[in-house]
């Protein structure tokens, strides 16, 4: 079952064309990561499909409905954490969410929600008094609230530490094992890759890359990088390499393969290659050669 | 204004009614200008008449000082909670949730008008006990009158907030409303007003509410507020701004 469908969507803030003929689909409790730079037209294009923005051309379905017109019906099935919106600040953080739950049908129970969010220790806190990371915390805690099947977040790890990102990406595998379909945006490239099952990259407002996050990656070449030995040109190694400052590297299928070349290369004219880095491609890698 | 926007959700009004209500008693900047001013007005103009003139004189000014509760309890404060609350993105995030946009209005406006009818029923007790000033014939009438003008007023405040730029300004924006509410219901002292001005004032409906307190003729009054209501409504629906103005 496809969750969300988004075709030929666009998107104009006065004349300014900020989404350009997007098209994606995310499958019911698929983990779907929408990437690209700052200004790319994420933020535009979740808010069109949780229904805060009417797009301009293209459909968009989320659940079946159309997120504008339908946007009563399906509010109650959504969840989203705007990359921006504010809270009371005089409230505690127990009596925010105790507040949202009361806007909301069957909620989850407060400390649930504390839990999920990992602000359990918090409760008697006033807004005002939260650092950045815990006021997301409590942005990912009131998004959870309705037990949405659809849960729109964007860039919900920004400004959490290591250990509260790593505690959020658990809670977003849980739900997407539980049936929910997650859309993310985020700029940690690491987070998309280890969380998304499909992602598409946009850029200027349009898609430059999409699909299967496994499948593409595999597709993409990989990376061998050293530091070049003295007195050596680039076009004396056996494989093509770019300098990017002292370094050498050379983009390859199996770089593996790579690899052991320039190392049987190296071993016979007795040079050592310093520094060597072998990986497959990431999806960093990816979105630098994409979004350019 | 969705149509649907009672729909199986009263719990939901409730709960915006008590955010509304609750975020207004913690405000102390608002308390002091939305309750204690106006209420200082309309119960200290009739105490102070009613000691250098008499008490029909202090009866007439307090009257005229309803306007100003009005323009100012309902009107003015309902005005600066939705600015604050949609420039702060807090309305964005309302929308977040299961209420509708209707249901978001609602108890808002509800809120405030309850506030208001409140605050004119402390005044007017006030001002029996301290000025001489009698209680309303027709309790009930009095009651409908004060209760409507409330909530049409708390609903055009939730209207005006599309012509306020930023919450910074909505005091200030707010203003010529509370002087034209005070000067054309009289509340401001014997102001001399052009003859062709005069009918025009009184389709205000801050003036509507004081002549029908005055005169215990509710029927145009209520005329006059259902045109009022529907302008609101139809405001509301074109202009409207859930975030702030990003240019
Ligand atoms: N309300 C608006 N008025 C004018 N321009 C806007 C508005 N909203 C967005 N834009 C423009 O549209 C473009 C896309 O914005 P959007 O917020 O969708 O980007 P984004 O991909 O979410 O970026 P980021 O990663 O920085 O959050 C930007 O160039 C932005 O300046
Ligand atoms: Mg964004």
């Amino acid at each position: 079952m496809t969750a969300i469908e988004v075709n030929g969507l666009r998107k104009s803030h006065r004349g300014f064309e900020a989404v350009k003929g997007v098209s994606f689909e995310v499958g019911e409790g698929q983990i779907f990561a929408l990437l690209g730079r700052n200004g790319a037209g994420k933020t535009t294009t979740i808010e069109v499909l949780a229904g805060f923005q009417r797009a301009d051309g293209g459909t968009v379905r989320v659940l079946g409905l159309d997120p504008y017109a339908d946007r009563t019906a399906l509010r109650r099935r959504t969840g989203i954490m705007l990359q921006e919106a504010g809270f009371f600040p005089d409230l505690t953080v127990a009596q925010t969410v105790d507040t949202w739950r009361g806007l909301i049908a069957a909620p989850r129970p407060r400390d649930e929600a504390l839990e999920l969010a990992g602000l359990a220790g918090k409760r008697g806190t006033k807004v005002r008094q939260l650092s950045g990371g815990e006021k997301r915390r409590l942005d990912l805690a009131l998004a959870l609230l309705g037990r949405p099947d659809v849960l729109f977040l964007d860039e919900p790890t920004t400004g959490m530490d290591p250990e509260a990102r790593r505690a959020t990406w658990g809670v977003v595998r849980d739900l997407a094992g539980q049936g929910t379909t997650i859309l993310l945006t985020t700029h940690y490239l690491e987070e998309a890759q280890r969380l998304a099952s499909t992602m598409a990259i946009m850029d200027a407002g349009e898609v430059v890359a999409a699909g299967d996050m496994a499948e593409t990656l595999a597709a993409q070449a990989g990376r061998v990088a050293f530091r070049m030995p003295a007195h050596v040109h680039p076009a004396d190694l056996p494989l093509p390499v770019t300098l990017e400052g002292g370094t050498a590297v050379c983009r390859a299928e199996d770089p593996d393969l790579a690899a052991q070349t320039l190392l049987t290369w190296a071993a016979e004219r007795g040079l050592r290659l310093a520094g060597l880095e072998v990986r497959t491609a990431t999806l960093e890698d990816l979105f630098l050669e994409s979004a350019r | 204004m969705n149509p649907t926007f009672l729909e199986g959700a009263p719990m939901s009004l409730i709960a915006t009614f008590r955010l509304g209500t609750r975020l207004f008693w913690r405000d102390k900047a608002v308390l002091l200008g939305t309750v204690v001013t106006p209420v200082g007005l309309a119960v200290g103009m009739p105490l102070l008449l009613n000691v250098v003139e008499s008490a029909s004189l202090a009866t007439s000014v307090f009257q005229s000082a309803l306007s100003l509760l009005l323009a100012i309890t309902a009107f003015m404060s309902v005005t600066v909670a939705l600015t604050a609350q949609r420039d702060q993105l807090l309305l964005k995030r309302l929308r977040t949730t299961g209420l509708t946009d209707g249901q978001i209005l609602f108890g808002q406006i509800v809120s405030t008008a309850t506030q208001t009818v409140a605050m004119i029923v402390l005044s007017t007790v006030a001002v029996r006990v301290l000025a001489g000033v009698p209680l309303p014939d027709d309790p009930l009438g009095f009651a409908a009158i004060v209760i409507a003008g409330s909530v049409v007023m708390a609903l055009l405040g939730a209207a005006y907030t599309a012509a306020v730029p930023r919450a910074e300004l909505a005091s200030a924006y707010t203003m010529p409303v509370f002087l034209v509410a005070g000067v054309s219901a009289g509340a401001m002292g014997p102001i001399p007003l052009p003859d062709w001005l005069e009918p025009v004032l009184d389709l205000l409906p801050t003036t509507a509410v004081v002549n029908a307190v005055r005169t215990g003729d509710l029927a145009v009054a209520a005329l006059i507020l259902a045109g009022w209501t529907v302008a609101g409504l139809v405001a509301i629906r074109l202009w409207f701004r859930w975030e702030p103005r990003r240019s």
